[in-house]
C-alpha cells in the first residue's frame, strides 16, 4: 500500500521536495501525486503537508507535526546485534553500524549518525527483528 | 498474494534474454511445501527444464536465482540467496549461495525467484523495479571490475530526487565475461563463488542485474516469530562458535585448529601441516590486519573480515582462501593473500578453484609435466597470473579451465585435487575421512558444505576419531540433508553450528563431550533409522534447531523437525536424481588417488580416505542403488517420482556398462 494525496492539495511542493525516495511529482499549484511503485510509507509527506491532504497506507488521515516534535529512535545497545536491517532500510541514510569501540571489539551496534536527517518514519523499529529500536 | 503461505511473495518471474520477454513462471503452493525455496526450489525448476543434452554454455541453460521463505523476514542470518545452473566447470547442476543483498531486494520487488534463460545479442544489464523490467546497454560496463561496476550502477539507479535508490545487485567481472570456468557472481562484497555461475552469466551477455522494490514481506505469525527471533539471536550470540569464535577470528580462525589436526592442505595436498602457518592464520589476521568484523544483512554472527589493501578497506579472506593461497602454494605472506583475495573478488573469480588450479599447475611444473613457469613459494607474479586467467591470456587461458581439464591434458590426475571437476576446499580429507566421503559424494562436486561438513566433528569443534570411518556415512547423510533444508529456507549454514550444545564445545575434556565423541562410530544404526524414516521425528528441537519452528511461524505450513529433515532429503536426492541424467554414478563420486591411496603420514595406512567402503554404506543410508542412483522407492517416498524417468537413467547405465 502507498500513501495518497487528496484533492485538498494546493501544490506547495513541500512533500515533493522532501520525499526521501522521490516518489512525489507535481507542478506548483497543481495536485501532486505519489507513485505507489516507489512510496516506502515513511510518512514524511503527511507530517509536512500544511493542508493535511495526505492519507496514510491504511487510508487514515495524517496530521501535520512540527519538526521539533518528531520522535527519534532510541537504539538499545545492550540488545542490538548489529544485523544492519535498520541501516539497509533507513530511507534517510541516517543510521550506520558503528566502528569497533576498541581494537578487537566484536559487538558492533547500530547508531544514529545524524539525527537532524531523521524523519521519524519508524521503519527502523518495524524492521528490527529483536525489538532493539523504540520511539 | 498468489500463495496461501506467508514468507513468500508468491511470484516467480522468467526473463528470456534472446527475445526480451518476461513472464511469470508457474510455481504452486504444493511445490512451495515440498521444495521450500533456495537451492531445492532451483533444482526442481532446473530439473523440469533441462535435459541430458543441455550444455552449460548454451541458450537453453538457465540461471535460477532463488530466495527462501526466511529471506527478509528478520530471522538471523537470513539474507542469503541461491544461484543454481548447469555448471561449466562440472557439467552438472551446481548451486552457489551468496550473502549479498540481491535476494532481499528481489523479495522487496515482489518475487521469490528470478529465472534467466536465452542469450542477449549484445552485452546488457537488467534493471528490475517491482514489475518493471528495463534492459540497458552494457557495452560501457563490459570489461569493468565488479566493484567499479557496482559503483557505476549506483550512479545510474536514481530516485526522482537524484539520490541512489536502495537496490540489490548481481554483477560479473572480466572472469565471467571471458567465461573462466570458475567465474563467480558478485553481490556487494559477497560472492556466489563456486561452480562457475559467473561464466554462465557471461555467456548470456548479461553484465548485471539490479533489483529494487517496495513490497512488504508478510509472515504467517509475526508475534510468535518475533518472540522466537529474540531468543534465537540471543542464543547465537551466546554460543561459543557463533557468538565468539566466528565473530572474533572469522572462518580464518580454523587455520590453527586444522594445523593441529593435520588437516591444513599444504603444497597442493602433499602434507597436512604447514610450518609457517602462524604467518597466515586467523589469529594474526584478527590482531594485525582486521579493521572490523562485518556480516551479511540480518546476521548477528558477522564472520566477515575487513582489511586494508592499497589504502582501501576491503573484504578479508575466508579460511579456504587463506589455506589454499597460504600453505597450499607455500606462501607465508599474509598481505599478499589479502591483496589476491581482493583482486579475485574484483575479477569475479572463485578463490578456491583459482588457488587449487594454481597449486596443480605448480606441481605439474615441478614434476616436469607442464612447463609453465609457476613454482611453489614463488609468489611475485601471482597477481598477474590471476589477471591473465580472468582475461584468458597466455597460460591463463588454460588455467581458466580448472584443474580437471588441465590434468586431462597434461597428466597428473592423482594430484589434480577436485571431485567431479570442482576443486576441494582447504580441509585435508585424509585426516578427516568423513569429510573425504562428503567431498566425493557432494552433488556439486568437491564441496565441504554440500558434503556434510563432517570436519566440524572431526577436529574443528569436537574430537571424534578422524580416521575411523564407522558411523560417518550416516552422519554425513543427516548433516547434508539438514544443511540442504536450512539452505533452502534462505538461511546461512553457520546458524547450524549452534546445533551442538555449547557445553560440548566449551568443555572438550568433560566426560560428556568425550562420551559423545567416543559414541559417534556406534551411532550409525540409530541415525539410519532417522535417515530412513525422518517423519517419525514429529517434534521440534527448540533452541538447538529453531529452523523448523521458524518455518512454521513464517509460512504457516505444518512443519516438524522430521518433515523439515525430509524436505532436505528431498532436495538432496532431487539434485542427485537430476545429475544422474548427465551420467553421474558411483564412478564419479571419487577423489584423486593422492587422497585415497597415498597415506598422509608415511607408514600410517590409516591416514588416507577409505572411500569405497564408506560410499557403499552411504548409498544404502540414502536408499540409492550400489551404483549410487536413487531407487524408485526412494524417489516415491520423497514425492519425486513424477520427475524424469528413472528407467531411462538405469537403461543408459546398463548400456554404458555393456559398452565398457
Amino acid at each position: 500500500m502507498s500513501y495518497l494525496i487528496t484533492d485538498k492539495c494546493i501544490g506547495c511542493t513541500l512533500c515533493a521536495k522532501n520525499c526521501p525516495v522521490g516518489a512525489i511529482t507535481g507542478e506548483v499549484k497543481s495536485l501532486h501525486q505519489i507513485d505507489p511503485e516507489y512510496c516506502v510509507d515513511c510518512g514524511l509527506c503527511g507530517k509536512l503537508c500544511p493542508k493535511e491532504a495526505i492519507l496514510d497506507d491504511e487510508g487514515a488521515q495524517t496530521h501535520k507535526i512540527p519538526k521539533d516534535q518528531w520522535e527519534k529512535p532510541i537504539i538499545d545497545v545492550t540488545r542490538c546485534v548489529g544485523c544492519s536491517l535498520c541501516v539497509e532500510n533507513c530511507p534517510q541514510y541516517c543510521i550506520e553500524i558503528q566502528g569497533p569501540a576498541f581494537k578487537g571489539d566484536i559487538n558492533t551496534v547500530a547508531a544514529m549518525t545524524d539525527s537532524s536527517k531523521c524523519i521519524s518514519c519508524k521503519i527502523c523499529m518495524k524492521v528490527c527483528p529483536i525489538g532493539a529500536v523504540s520511539f | 498474494m498468489a500463495t496461501k503461505y506467508g514468507g513468500y511473495m508468491g511470484r516467480v518471474c522468467m526473463v528470456d534474454l534472446s527475445t526480451g520477454k518476461v513472464c511469470d513462471y508457474p510455481w504452486s503452493d504444493e511445490e512451495r511445501r515440498l521444495f521450500i525455496g533456495g537451492k531445492t526450489m532451483a533444482a526442481k525448476i532446473l530439473g523440469d527444464n533441462i535435459t541430458k543434452d543441455t550444455k552449460p554454455l548454451s541458450e537453453e541453460n538457465m540461471l535460477v536465482i532463488t530466495t527462501g521463505p526466511f529471506t527478509g523476514t528478520g530471522t538471523p542470518s537470513s539474507s542469503r540467496f541461491n544461484i543454481s545452473t548447469l555448471s561449466p566447470q562440472t557439467g552438472i547442476i551446481t548451486s552457489s549461495n551468496c550473502g549479498g543483498n540481491f535476494g532481499y531486494y528481489l523479495k522487496k520487488a515482489g518475487f521469490d525467484a528470478l529465472i534467466i534463460k536465452g542469450k542477449a545479442k549484445a552485452p546488457l544489464w537488467l534493471e528490475i523495479h517491482n514489475n518493471s523490467f528495463k534492459f540497458h546497454d552494457a557495452r560501457e560496463l563490459w570489461g569493468m571490475n565488479t566493484g567499479k561496476t557496482q559503483e557505476v550502477l549506483d550512479e545510474v539507479i536514481k530516485t526522482g530526487n537524484g539520490k541512489t535508490r536502495k537496490n540489490g545487485k548481481i554483477v560479473i567481472g572480466p572472469a565471467g565475461e571471458n567465461m573462466v570456468r570458475y567465474a563467480s557472481i558478485v553481490s556487494n562484497e559477497r560472492l556466489a563463488g563456486r561452480g562457475g555461475t559467473g561464466a554462465v552469466m557471461g555467456y548470456k551477455n548479461l553484465k548485471a542485474v539490479t533489483v529494487s522494490g517496495n513490497h512488504e514481506i508478510q509472515v504467517h505469525d509475526r508475534k510468535k516469530l518475533d518472540k522466537l527471533n529474540k531468543s534465537w539471536f540471543k542464543y547465537l550470540k551466546s554460543h561459543p562458535l557463533t557468538g565468539d569464535q566466528l565473530p572474533r577470528l572469522g572462518t580464518a580462525g580454523l587455520v590453527s585448529t586444522m594445523q593441529m589436526r593435520g588437516q591444513l592442505s599444504t603444497k597442493n595436498y602433499n602434507y597436512g601441516q604447514y610450518d609457517d602457518f602462524e604467518k597466515v592464520n586467523g589469529e594474526l589476521l584478527a590482531e594485525e590486519f582486521n579493521i572490523v568484523n562485518k556480516g551479511c544483512l540480518s546476521c548477528p554472527i558477522k564472520c566477515a573480515r575487513t582489511v586494508e589493501v592499497n589504502g582501501k578497506a576491503v573484504k578479508g579472506p575466508e579460511l579456504e582462501t587463506l589455506g589454499l593461497l597460504g600453505g597450499g602454494i607455500l606462501n607465508s605472506d599474509m598481505y599478499s593473500i589479502l591483496k589476491w583475495n581482493y583482486e579475485l573478488d574484483e575479477l569475479g573469480m572463485d578463490s578456491i578453484s583459482a588457488a587449487s588450479t594454481l597449486a596443480y599447475a605448480m606441481e605439474a611444473n615441478e614434476k616436469g609435466l607442464w612447463d609453465n613457469g609457476l613454482a611453489f613459494g614463488q609468489t611475485d607474479e601471482i597477481s598477474q597470473v590471476f589477471d591473465d586467467i580472468a582475461h584468458r591470456r597466455g597460460i591463463g587461458d588454460e588455467l581458466a579451465n580448472g584443474s580437471k581439464w588441465l590434468s586431462e591434458k597434461y597428466g597428473g590426475k592423482e594430484f589434480a585435487i577436485h571431485s567431479k571437476g570442482l576443486e576441494l576446499a582447504a580441509y585435508e580429507p585424509r585426516r578427516s575421512v568423513g569429510l573425504g566421503l562428503g567431498y566425493a559424494v557432494s552433488n556439486r562436486g568437491g564441496c565441504h558444505l554440500n558434503g556434510g561438513y563432517m570436519v566440524l566433528l572431526e577436529g574443528l569443534s569436537l574430537n571424534v576419531d578422524q580416521q575411523n570411518p564407522h558411523g560417518k556415512p550416516d552422519f554425513t547423510v543427516m548433516f547434508q540433508d539438514l544443511m540442504e533444508a536450512v539452505s533452502s529456507c534462505g538461511q546461512c549454514l553457520f546458524t547450524t553450528y549452534a546445533f551442538f550444545p555449547a557445553p560440548l564445545i566449551s568443555h572438550p575434556n568433560s566426560w560428556y563431550t568425550k562420551a559423545f565423541c567416543k559414541s559417534v562410530p556406534y551411532l550409525g544404526p540409530v541415525l539410519r533409522m532417522l535417515n530412513t524414516f525422518p517423519q517419525v521425528a514429529c517434534i521440534h528441537i527448540p533452541v538447538l534447531f529453531n529452523q523448523s519452528i521458524a518455518l512454521h511461524h513464517i509460512t504457516g505450513m505444518p512443519v516438524t523437525f522430521g518433515s523439515f529433515f525430509k524436505a532436505g532429503k528431498r532436495g538432496y536426492t532431487l539434485e542427485r536424481h537430476i545429475n544422474t541424467r548427465f551420467g553421474i554414478s558411483r564412478k564419479d563420486d571419487s577423489l584423486p588417488s593422492r587422497l585415497t591411496d597415498e597415506p598422509q603420514i608415511k607408514g600410517d595406512e590409516k591416514t588416507k580416505v577409505p572411500l569405497e567402503p564408506m560410499k557403499s554404506v552411504y548409498y544404502a543410508a540414502r536408499g540409492w542403488t550400489s551404483d549410487g542412483i536413487p531407487k524408485p522407492k526412494t524417489l516415491r517416498k520423497l514425492n519425486l517420482d513424477g520427475l524424469a524417468s528413472y528407467e531411462d537413467t538405469c537403461k543408459r547405465f546398463a548400456e554404458e556398462k555393456e559398452g565398457e
